[in-house]
């Protein structure tokens, strides 16, 4: 009953395979760098940080 | 734990329900009580990482995945990816203390309606908005609209700097062409036009004039599109001039709504009088009476003792039907009033409620100068007019009139569209309105627009009007802005919170350059201006800087009402007696969550259930049952909606209490601009009248299905509670006989030791008599807490991620149901369900009674949800917050953490709050006062319907409200011992009323 259950088993190769293979290269990227074949990654964006600057003239409440 | 049941039997519970499938019991409706969750809500396991469903995955096969992915997942999660920097100031503003909230009173106006509000920023950043308790008409209440205004600031649509063109350019290149343009316009006297909003600032008006003075073929519109182009016009019509009406619900006993919707949340002042009149503590307390004759099923309509649908057209006839019976009972008519051609009597559509009709005139008749007649500024402009005429009568003391400078109705703006259409003008200047929206024949303007030869805009997010303009000036929010209002009893200050985010200016500012460019002299920038004018007007002793810290003057209310012209009565009243309520009449409403269409672009405000039919990012088609039943239409059915030519292709939603024959209609949805607002919804605008008496009310509707349906994204039915006794609402007869409505609580035995609170027990009592489900708690919840915005796919699978929801109950018939609202957050059980099943503690009970949650331990089992008896917990089903960047993170409270996804989250009675006053207090050795801590949702309700406090301390207000004989709590059988309290509500409607469920309450 359990065998037919179960999926093909290309699916099931699949399945094992793809978390182990991405996190893998996720790991090995961390020591050596990029690993070959990985599409490069597009430089990140310097953020937009805004300058906040205090009002002119306001008086608080309180604070 | 052990419940003992009631030896009477079951409980008698009256009849709520939530939505029509409720009602009918459909097999839908039977099978959704079974599922706790929507279908699609909580997905399959490997749903939620994104790959394909595993059907019968075996034990071997997930073995074999784990072990080979964990040691992985570990070198991953060495990852230093991710690490942000702290930096400390290397010279810190004056003003700043981090970790310290600035306060700054401040206002800003939606319409020709103000709002004093006090603005809270950390670290330079405006975060929370509350209303300003120094105002002697709010006092300290807001909107939930003017709270979600904080979130425009940050908006990333904002125009950063000016453009000409289509390009970005300098101030200098874009001002000198509009000063070339203006000073072109002087010389050949060509006429200017200048459209602004509702003028309600002297300082402005001032302004105005003195550009009118260096301008002299200026010409000037005040457009609000939701203003209500019928009250303006009735205004003139009765008293001359234009007028606003403030209604003073503390002095009201008897009031009748003729379709105004004053207790939306838009009029903090009067919800709060409402709130007062409401939150009674026996029965013997004087309570007042709302009379509803509305289309449209409004929260004030929801809200009231008796409600009579009524066709909006019909209107103006039964309150002239009103004045002349009151008239034959001896009420003096106005000198030249004439109702000859109002027949006396009760009108055809009453007839089966006659008892009700008298019931009414005897109660406007006996209250006299108590008594209010209260208006919809979208009826028709004769159904203002006989509300003017009635509260003339009455001499009602519950309401002031007082005179306001005028807005342009569509009749003004289609004269103005001629004038451009035929050269007229040499220079349009749009500033903070949007026009190219909100005129009914968009091709038309568009058309005349584009023939004046130089347009300018001034406003912050790039609209439909500013698609048409070469010179683009981008504006100030108001948070970073200058101005002043007037308000009854206090003139009102607003100031900057922050320095400007961007290359904007000021409004004003603008003119004030094009003021110097045409006259030659320079009156400085608008904060001197500004400064001159209140230094020359403040009264003796009192500095300009205090009334900045107080953000007001108070000043003694000085406008005289203008007199009531009763000549003017007679032709309405011919025009009121001659309407007929025939086929379908659409009514035009501004909505909820977009207002005229300006918060469009607010994602807060699209994702707030709206009060009535809980539909959020949309504005759907509300038809009655009886309607919806003719045609054959279903709820989400597409149908299409057809008008003078316009047809629009729109969902359905089916609104029991809906008069038969009327449709309803948002406006403010369908923007073609903003990132959020585009696409949101169809716009309703081309739908509107030409007639500014009836803009609003048209007759002549088609409605036929279109095919198709739509799924919506509507909250009403999320987080049912399968029909338990969840909501009580009592009448005032029941009040005062039976106070608990006939039920019994069961006794509790627990297995489970009391809980012990060495110091406090924090709780909270709900009073349902006066919450009006206005949603304010909702928005200020929010705002204060970080909650995410999901969008409108997630909301259709019932993941919204409110901390705090309005559920609205109807009872009795579809045709005219009562309906209670009940705001439903985190009940901070003292035997809390969801603690005990967490595997890892996530969630557990404080020693001061909340229930509170380690968001960094949770690891998104959703046990707690799955067991929580009040379906009040929220999961982070997606990453909804990491992604955002500045200037969207800047409206974070840096108190509140921000979740990521796989997190459960919910209502944490605003711990931050309580800490921060617990600090306070232990610094200045002392005790915690009673109602010194407040949460958001508190602070926010402007009905005062919540009251946070010590359970502990005897004294305490929340204490007393507990010991309250409409106290109850929601189910207590459960014996979860919930910490939220709430007090039934009450509906006092007049003896043998419709309902058969008398009082002697009435006045």
């Amino acid at each position: 009953m359990a065998a037919q259950d179960r999926r093909p088993f290309t699916d099931r190769l699949a399945a094992l395979v793809a978390g182990p293979f991405l996190l893998g290269q996720r790991a090995l990227a961390l020591q050596w760098g990029e690993s070959p074949g990985s599409p490069p990654e597009p430089p990140p964006e310097p953020p937009a940080r805004l300058s906040l600057t205090p009002p002119e003239h306001a008086i608080k409440r309180r604070g | 734990m052990k419940t003992r049941l009631p030896e009477h039997g079951p409980l008698e519970t009256p009849r709520f329900w939530r939505t029509l499938e409720e009602r009918i019991e459909s097999p839908e409706a039977q099978s959704a009580a079974q599922d706790e969750f929507l279908p699609g809500a909580v997905p399959s396991f490997d749903d939620v990482h994104g790959l394909p469903v595993q059907q019968g995955f075996s034990r071997r096969d997930f073995l074999g995945l784990v072990s080979a992915t964990a040691a992985l997942a570990a070198t991953v999660g060495c990852d230093r990816k991710g690490q942000g920097t702290v930096v400390p100031y290397t010279k810190r503003p004056v003003e700043v203390v981090p970790g310290v909230a600035n306060f700054y009173a401040s206002a800003w106006q939606e319409g020709r309606r103000v709002y004093p509000v006090l603005v809270k920023t950390r670290e330079g950043r405006p975060i929370h908005i509350t209303g300003n308790d120094e105002h002697p008409g709010t006092k300290g209440k807001t909107s939930p609209r003017t709270m979600a205004d904080v979130l425009r600031l940050y908006d990333p649509d904002r125009l950063r700097a000016p453009k000409l063109d289509g390009r970005i350019q300098n101030w200098a290149e874009v001002e000198s062409r509009l000063h070339a343009a203006l000073v072109a316009a002087k010389g050949a006297g060509q006429s200017v036009l200048l459209v602004t909003g509702a003028v309600t600032s002297p300082s402005r008006k001032a302004l105005l004039a003195d550009l009118k003075a260096a301008l002299p073929t200026l010409e000037h519109l005040a457009l609000e599109p939701a203003a209500g182009d019928a009250a303006e016009e009735a205004s003139r019509a009765c008293f001359g001039q234009a007028v606003q009406i403030q209604p003073r619900l503390d002095r009201a006993e008897v009031i009748l709504s003729l379709g105004a919707d004053f207790l939306n949340g838009d009029d903090p002042e009067a919800l709060g009088a409402w709130g007062a009149k409401r939150r009674l503590k026996h029965a013997k307390d004087v309570i007042n009476r709302l009379w509803v004759l509305e289309g449209p099923m409004t929260l004030t309509g929801t809200n009231a003792d008796v409600r009579i649908p009524v066709a909006p057209s019909r209107l103006g006839a039964l309150a002239f039907t009103l004045a002349k019976e009151l008239a034959a009972k001896g009420v003096p008519l106005p000198a030249g009033t004439d109702l000859s051609s109002i027949s006396a009597g009760v009108p055809a559509e009453l007839r089966e409620a006659s008892k009700l009709w008298a019931d009414l005139l005897q109660d406007l008749h006996h209250a006299g100068r108590k008594a209010v007649v209260l208006c919809g500024a979208q009826m028709p402009a004769e159904a203002h007019q006989a509300a003017h005429l009635l509260n003339a009568m009455l001499g009602s003391e519950a309401l002031t009139v007082r005179p306001a400078e005028p807005l342009a109705t569509v009749k003004d703006l289609e004269a103005a569209a001629k004038g451009m259409a035929g050269g007229r003008y040499g220079t349009v200047v749009f500033w903070d309105v949007n026009p190219a929206f909100t005129f009914p024949g968009t091709t038309t303007w568009k058309d005349a627009v584009a023939k004046v030869p130089f347009r300018a805009w001034i406003g912050q997010v790039e609209d439909e009007t500013a698609a048409q303009c070469q010179a683009l000036l981008p504006e100030n929010h108001w948070l970073e802005s200058w101005g002043d209002f007037w308000t009854e009893g206090a003139d009102v200050l607003q100031q900057p919170t922050v320095g400007t985010l961007y290359d904007t200016r000021q409004g004003e500012d603008i003119l004030l350059g094009a003021i110097k460019a045409l006259s030659g002299h320079g009156l400085g920038n608008y904060h001197a201006f500004l400064l001159d004018r209140w230094q020359r007007s403040l009264p003796a002793g009192t500095a300009f800087e205090q009334a900045l810290h107080d953000g007001l003057v108070k000043v003694a209310a000085k406008a005289t009402p203008p007199p009531f012209k009763g000549a003017s009565v007679a032709p309405a009243a011919r025009k009121a007696a001659a309407s007929r309520a025939d086929g379908l009449e659409l009514v035009l409403f501004p909505g909820f969550a977009t207002f005229d269409g300006r918060h469009g672009n607010n994602s807060w405000l699209q994702e707030t259930p709206d009060p009535i039919t809980k539909m959020t990012w949309d504005n759907p088609l509300s038809l009655s049952v009886q309607d919806a039943k003719a045609l054959g239409i279903q709820e989400g059915d597409f149908v299409s909606l057809s008008l003078d030519g316009t047809t629009l292709k729109l969902p359905a939603v089916i609104q029991p209490g809906q008069a038969k024959g009327v449709l309803s209609l948002a406006l403010g949805y369908g923007r073609g601009t903003g990132g959020v607002a585009k696409g949101v919804g169809l716009n309703a605008y081309p739908l509107m009248g030409l007639d500014p008496a009836s803009a609003n009310v048209r007759q002549g509707v088609r409605l036929a299905k279109a095919g198709g349906r739509k799924e919506l994204s509507r909250t009403q039915s999320h987080h049912r509670m399968e029909g338990r006794d969840l909501v009580r609402s009592l009448t005032m007869d029941e009040f005062e006989h039976n106070p608990k409505g006939h039920r019994h609580m069961p006794e509790l035995v627990s297995l489970y030791e009391e809980q012990k609170f060495p110091d406090h027990k924090w709780g909270m009592v709900i009073d349902l008599a006066a919450c009006t489900g206005c949603s304010a708690c909702v928005v200020a919840c929010q705002s204060e807490n970080n909650v995410p915005v999901v969008g409108p796919e997630q909301v259709a699978k019932g993941r919204e991620m409110h901390w705090i929801r309005i559920d609205r109950y109807y009872e009795g018939e579809l045709e005219n149901p009562k309906v209670v609202h009940q705001p439903m957050l985190c009940q901070h059980c003292d035997s809390a369900p969801c603690e005990n099943v967490c595997p890892v503690n996530a969630t557990n009970h404080s020693p001061d009674g909340l229930n509170q949650m380690a968001y960094n331990r949770c690891v998104g089992t959703r046990y707690c949800a799955n067991n929580c008896p009040y379906k009040v917990r929220r999961f982070n089903f997606l990453e909804y917050t990491a992604y955002k960047t500045e200037p969207e993170t800047l409206v974070n409270n840096p108190e509140v953490t921000v979740r990521p996804r796989g997190v459960m989250e919910k209502c944490s009675f605003c711990v931050q709050r309580i800490q921060d006053v617990k600090i306070r207090a232990k610094g200045e050795g002392r005790s915690i006062l009673d109602g010194e801590v407040t949460t958001a949702c508190m602070a926010g309700c402007p009905a005062d319907a919540i009251v946070f406090g010590d359970l502990k301390d005897p004294k305490s207000k929340v204490a007393q409200l507990v010991a309250a004989s409409r106290a109850y709590r929601v189910l207590e059988e459960v014996g979860a011992k919930p910490a939220i309290t709430y007090l039934a509500d009450l509906k006092n409607p007049p003896l043998n009323a419709a309902s058969n469920r008398g009082g002697h309450h009435a006045h």
